[in-house]
């Protein structure tokens, strides 16, 4: 968290020292500004001297030019360290995300993770202001004390022992405030964690009426929200009301050390007023201190939870072999066990078109996480080219073995954009070029969040065209023709080998139609492979077989 | 296809909303207020009180008749801590709840939009306001509205201290408003605008966020990680250039306020000199005057500025009001009958691309119909006119009670298992929650996850098969219990191994019900009363299995290629 924290500052230092030292400057013109009124009642009212009050509202008018362009300027650097360290922050939580190992989004909700790139980097960010504003609020309480320690040394020295006294206690009474904003901050990520994910799923809610239920649901996260979120309120006003007070016996008590030196004659009456000014515009910094502390509590909270992101552990390990060139794409999975697989051993040749018939879908799977890498196998091993899966560098792995999941996402933009560029072969093989033909616009057409424009038979050929288009040495498809007909199914299976040739391709499925176009197929039952034979011949010689794909 | 975002409301319409909500809590900001009126009155007693202890001295008194101005500042001080804690602590309370009652409406509203127009806007709109404009107006009821009601009171009693003291005082001090006012329609004038543009862009971001999150495993796969974090470098990009444009806006409004500042206070002293020259006032006074002014700097820039997160709040706020205000979608006006009745049906997604051309349906009470058809074909979306989920361009349904569909898409709601069922029916017991898993054979493997039916699921939680979640929509549906049931390919992610399970679990789904099929498994199909078959957004036949087999037309093609590769004893292989 403390590195979050340094880092999201330490990277805008130009902007973080421009900004404090600007904003140093405006507040040395704030304190001008009551010792002015001082000399300008000391000098030209108490004395009715009207050159007097001229000249010195001429050197009022010179300081607040000072103070207002050092504002404009110091204030302009402390926000742009500020959004553009929130921007870093958010840059380096999407790459988080989307590293190669994975395990960030494990337990976590898509919502909450948006949340924390947008509304926790831009409070992490904002730390950057707080720390200008100290910075120049301290440089106006150190300014004053020093026109004050110039008006009267023990008069000075009052400020100078109050000030630390009272920013150690705004500091003491921000702790339990830390405690519940953490605790408010949490439950509103979390509202609206549950708010998104009621709205991804409105068609399912729309199918079964549950508009209602969805509702009330999220009206008791909402109202658990509000309870800790007025939990963290009351610990606010406790803190404010109590560093208003201490503010106010401190005044008194600068009033009370003047008040007495000026009875004695020890300082003027001007001075006394400046004192009194002084004394009352340091409420002002010392109010930025009390804020700046609160912001610092919910900059922590939310530092703490983007380092958790940040340091989430990774799903698998980071090998550094590269993976030697020119791949040949042979596989090799020696005694694999992981999840529901229990001691696979499977070869593929280089070239190989294997088709994989899982009895139960959950060994698929497993062997798919497994090929993909997002989990190394609890025991054995798998080995591209001869080199293990758990030596690879997952990024460079990934650009050679693609595994397309059959609940891959679409994305928002063209239906070229999504099948990443114009790949006619790819498009034909998988049938993507009848969508194409279907959608006003053709392959420039536009495809909605997620794809959700087309129909499911669409979006899964345009999602295999996009699989078949990354042209990988391996790829490993899973279950991509469920939701089209027999027909254009058929029309794919045809197309398939030609579009693989000379590179492995392993198709996860229990589709006759496309495990009849594979070399050889693998029935994987109970977590083993217990028979391999080309299709038709495992439908003849294996009754198990005969179940699992034609029922 | 082009965006269509969700409406704004006027500015008009979100304050009688607020008013609206606000209503209800009369007391309480009624209370609220009271206490802070109190709190910032009695630290206004602070400057006579210092304008006194200046008299005193002013008029040789001794040091010791200071002390008493000094125990009344010290009871000043703790009184107004006291009032003010109690004061900001109402306030909270009632922005809060009224931010969280404005949320859950809004909520409510969004849950009831037509689909079809959260498609157009595309969810990602509809998230970024419950998220991102939520969390704004948070803030701003968090920070601002405490810091608004202390800056205000304190402006106005201000003020009315000085004219106490004074009526000229008040006089001199009231030179800056001109300025101040100007500057302050200058802001908003151009404020306005950009925070909506502001408001815009950061729902662009939201979305590719979630977009890039959501989908982070295939972005992975696929290598996507440059492309999609350039993406969202961009979005965050124009985010943050806008946000400086507001900054600077601000920060040359800050110039001119301190141009106001400074022509107040001059002109305040100005007065105090001519005052008490001519005897009108002590110096004391002309003391507590001048920092009267000075002490008003603080709370009139925290206003002035404070009406910049009015600005972005109520940008926010109007994007909520915006659907809120919505109106109520007509409720779907489809006459009752005693089977479904489908007739002139006509759809289009996009104006002038009609997917569904002149439908004429009918299915008889407890008739189990197919639909099949090529992919793209309209089949998805007959299925939802029916459920009512969408509404028709054309043409009229009439069905026999409630509708319940389980659609293509699918969707596990994340958190426990069992709360993931109660959405189709909130007081369902334990008992029958189980008895809905049974049914659909989903219990065994229920009862077996890490904590049963309180296990978390759905996004971040436990991973479901794909069939399992099939078998979630399916007891969904048994739960809700409606007597026509739509099952849109509900074995299509499944594979062929689940699909066999899921075909057993929507025979006891549909069981008793009026029921709807569309699917792409033809032995699905073969077990129905009658096979529709659509293509290009038309019936082209109707009729039982046997008869559309042989029959040489587009259900007998599906059939052979379907049946081709499944061989068996009356279809050997060839
Ligand atoms: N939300 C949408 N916005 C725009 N066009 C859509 C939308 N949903 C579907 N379409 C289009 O309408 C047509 C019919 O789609 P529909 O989903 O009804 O087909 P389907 O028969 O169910 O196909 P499949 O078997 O692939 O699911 C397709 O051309 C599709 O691109
Ligand atoms: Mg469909």
């Amino acid at each position: 968290m403390r590195a979050v924290l340094w880092r999201a500052i330490s990277g805008q230092r130009r902007d973080v020292v421009v900004g404090a030292v600007l904003g140093a400057a405006h507040q040395a013109g704030e304190v001008m500004v009551p010792v002015l009124i001082g000399v300008v009642i000391d000098q030209g009212v108490a004395g009715g001297d009207l050159p007097a009050l001229a000249r010195w509202l001429v050197v009022l008018a010179v300081v607040y030019v000072a103070l207002s362009f050092s504002y404009r300027f110091g204030a302009r650097a402390g926000e742009r360290a500020a959004e553009r360290a929130g921007h870093a922050l958010r840059m380096e939580l999407v790459e988080r995300v989307l590293d190669a190992r994975g395990g960030a989004e494990e337990g976590r909700l898509p919502g909450a993770l948006t949340n924390t790139a947008t509304e926790d980097a831009k409070r992490v960010g904002a730390v950057n202001m707080s720390v200008m504003l100290a910075v120049s609020a301290l440089t106006g309480i150190v300014v004053a004390a020093v026109v004050l320690l110039n008006i009267s040394v023990p008069l000075g020295l009052v400020v100078l022992a109050g000030t630390p006294l009272l920013l150690f206690l705004g500091h003491l009474l921000s702790k339990p405030l830390e405690k519940a904003s953490e605790d408010q901050q949490d439950r509103a990520a979390h509202a609206s964690g549950v708010a998104a994910d009621l709205i991804k799923g409105l068609r399912v809610l729309k199918g079964i009426g549950a508009e209602t239920a969805a509702v009330a649901r999220y009206r008791v996260t909402s109202g658990d929200s509000l309870a800790a979120t007025l939990r963290a309120a009351r610990a606010e006003a406790l803190q404010t009301g109590l560093v208003v007070a201490l503010t106010g016996v401190f005044i008194a008590v600068v009033a009370l050390v003047g008040g007495r030196l000026a009875a004695s004659g020890e300082i003027t009456l001007g001075e006394l007023v400046s004192a009194v000014g002084l004394a009352l515009f340091l409420i002002g910094p010392l109010e930025v201190f009390a804020w700046v502390n609160a912001q610092f509590a919910m900059g922590r909270a939310s530092a703490a939870r983007i380092a958790e992101v940040l340091a989430a552990p990774h799903s698998v390990a980071a090998g550094t072999e590269q993976p030697s060139l020119p791949v040949r794409g042979s596989l090799r999975l020696s005694a694999v066990s992981h999840d529901t697989l229990k001691g696979v051993d499977l070869e593929v040749a280089p070239g190989e078109v294997l088709g994989v018939a899982a009895v139960d879908p959950a060994d698929a799977v497993s062997l798919l996480s497994c090929l993909g890498r997002t989990a190394d196998p609890a025991s054995g091993t798998v080995e591209l080219d001869g080199v293990a899966l758990a030596d690879l560098d997952p990024a460079a792995l990934r650009a050679v073995v693609l595994v397309a999941d059959h609940d891959a996402d679409l994305f928002e933009g063209t239906l070229r954009e999504n099948v990443g560029g114009a790949h006619p072969e790819a498009m034909a093989a998988a049938g993507a070029d009848e969508v194409a033909d279907e959608l006003p616009g053709g392959v420039d057409g536009h495809v909605s969040e997620r794809g959700q424009s087309l129909s499911g038979g669409q979006r899964q050929r345009v999602a295999l065209a996009r699989a078949l288009a990354a042209d990988r040495a391996v790829l490993v498809v899973h279950d991509p023709t469920t939701a089209v007909d027999a027909v254009t199914e058929a029309r794919i299976a045809s197309r398939l080998r030609d579009v693989r040739r000379d590179r492995t391709t392993i198709l996860v499925t229990t589709s006759p139609a496309l495990l009849a176009v594979a070399d050889r197929v693998v029935l994987l039952d109970g977590g083993r492979i217990t028979d391999a034979a080309p299709h038709a011949d495992l439908v003849t010689r294996n009754a198990t077989y005969r179940t699992a794909v034609l029922a | 296809m082009s965006r269509e975002l969700l409406p704004v409301a006027t500015a008009a319409r979100t304050r009688a909303v607020l008013l609206d909500l606000i209503r209800p809590h009369r007391a309480l900001a009624l209370g609220g207020f009271a206490v802070m009126v109190v709190a910032t009155s009695i630290g206004l007693l602070t400057q006579p009180l210092l304008g006194s202890i200046v008299d005193l001295v002013d008029a040789g008194e001794s040091a010791a008749a200071i002390t008493a101005p000094v125990l009344a500042l010290v009871a000043v001080a703790v009184t107004q801590g006291g009032a003010m804690t109690a004061g900001l602590a109402l306030v909270s309370r009632l922005g809060e709840t009224v931010l969280a009652r404005l949320r859950e409406r809004f909520v409510d509203r969004a849950m009831r939009l037509p689909l079809e127009q959260v498609e157009r806007a595309g969810s990602g709109d509809l998230t970024a306001r419950v998220t991102g404009d939520v969390s704004l107006i948070a803030e701003a009821v968090r920070v601002a509205l405490p810091e608004m009601a202390r800056s205000g009171l304190a402006i106005v009693l201000t003020l009315g201290a000085l004219a106490i003291l004074d009526w000229r005082f008040l006089l001199a001090a009231l030179i800056s408003v001109p300025v101040q006012w100007h500057t302050a329609r200058w802001y908003v004038r151009h404020a306005g605008p950009l925070y909506a543009r502001q408001r815009v862009a950061g729902g662009a971001q939201q979305q590719q966020l979630l977009d890039t999150i959501g989908g982070a495993k295939t972005v992975r796969a696929f290598r996507l990680e440059a492309d999609h974090t350039a993406r969202v470098a961009e979005r965050s990009n124009t985010a943050v250039d806008l946000t400086m444009r507001g900054v600077n806006l601000v920060l040359r409004f800050y110039s001119r306020l301190h141009v106001a500042e400074y022509a107040g206070l001059a002109a305040v002293l100005v007065a105090g000199f001519f005052m008490v020259r001519s005897g009108a006032a002590s110096i004391g006074t002309a003391t507590a005057a001048a920092l009267y002014f000075h002490s008003l700097f603080a709370p009139v820039n925290t206003a002035l500025v404070l009406i910049d997160d009015a600005q972005s709040a109520g940008a926010a706020l109007a994007r909520l009001v915006g659907v809120i205000d919505l109106p109520e979608p007509a409720a779907l006006d489809r006459p009752s009958s005693a089977r479904i009745e489908v007739s002139g049906l006509g759809h289009s997604y996009d104006e002038g691309r009609p997917v569904l051309h002149d439908v004429d349906l009918t299915i008889d009470r407890g008739e189990r119909v197919a639909l099949v058809g090529a992919s793209g074909a309209g089949k998805t979306t007959l299925a939802k006119l029916i459920a009512g989920i969408h509404r028709p361009s054309a043409g009229t349904i009439a069905v026999p009670g409630e509708v319940g569909m389980v659609t293509q898409d699918v969707h596990v709601f994340a958190g426990p298992l069992a709360d993931d069922l109660r959405l189709a029916r909130p007081d369902a017991t334990d008992a029958d929650l189980r008895e809905a898993l049974t049914r659909v054979d989903a219990l065994t493997w229920a009862e077996t996850l890490p904590e049963g039916l309180a296990t978390v699921v759905g996004e971040g939680g436990h991973r479901l098969t794909a069939t399992q979640i099939q078998q979630l929509a399916l007891a969904r549906l048994i739960l809700a219990d409606p007597p026509v049931a739509v099952l849109d390919e509900a074995t299509a992610e499944a594979g062929s191994a689940g699909a066999r399970v899921l075909e057993k679990a929507i025979e006891t789904t549909v069981e008793g019900r009026t029921a709807l099929i569309v699917a792409h498994r033809l032995t699905q199909a073969a077990a129905t009363d009658r096979v529709v078959v659509m293509d290009g957004g038309r019936i082209v036949e109707s009729g039982p299995h046997d008869g559309l087999r042989s029959s040489g037309g587009r259900y007998a093609s599906l059939w052979e290629a379907w049946s081709g590769v499944r061989p068996t004893s009356e279809n050997p292989l060839e």
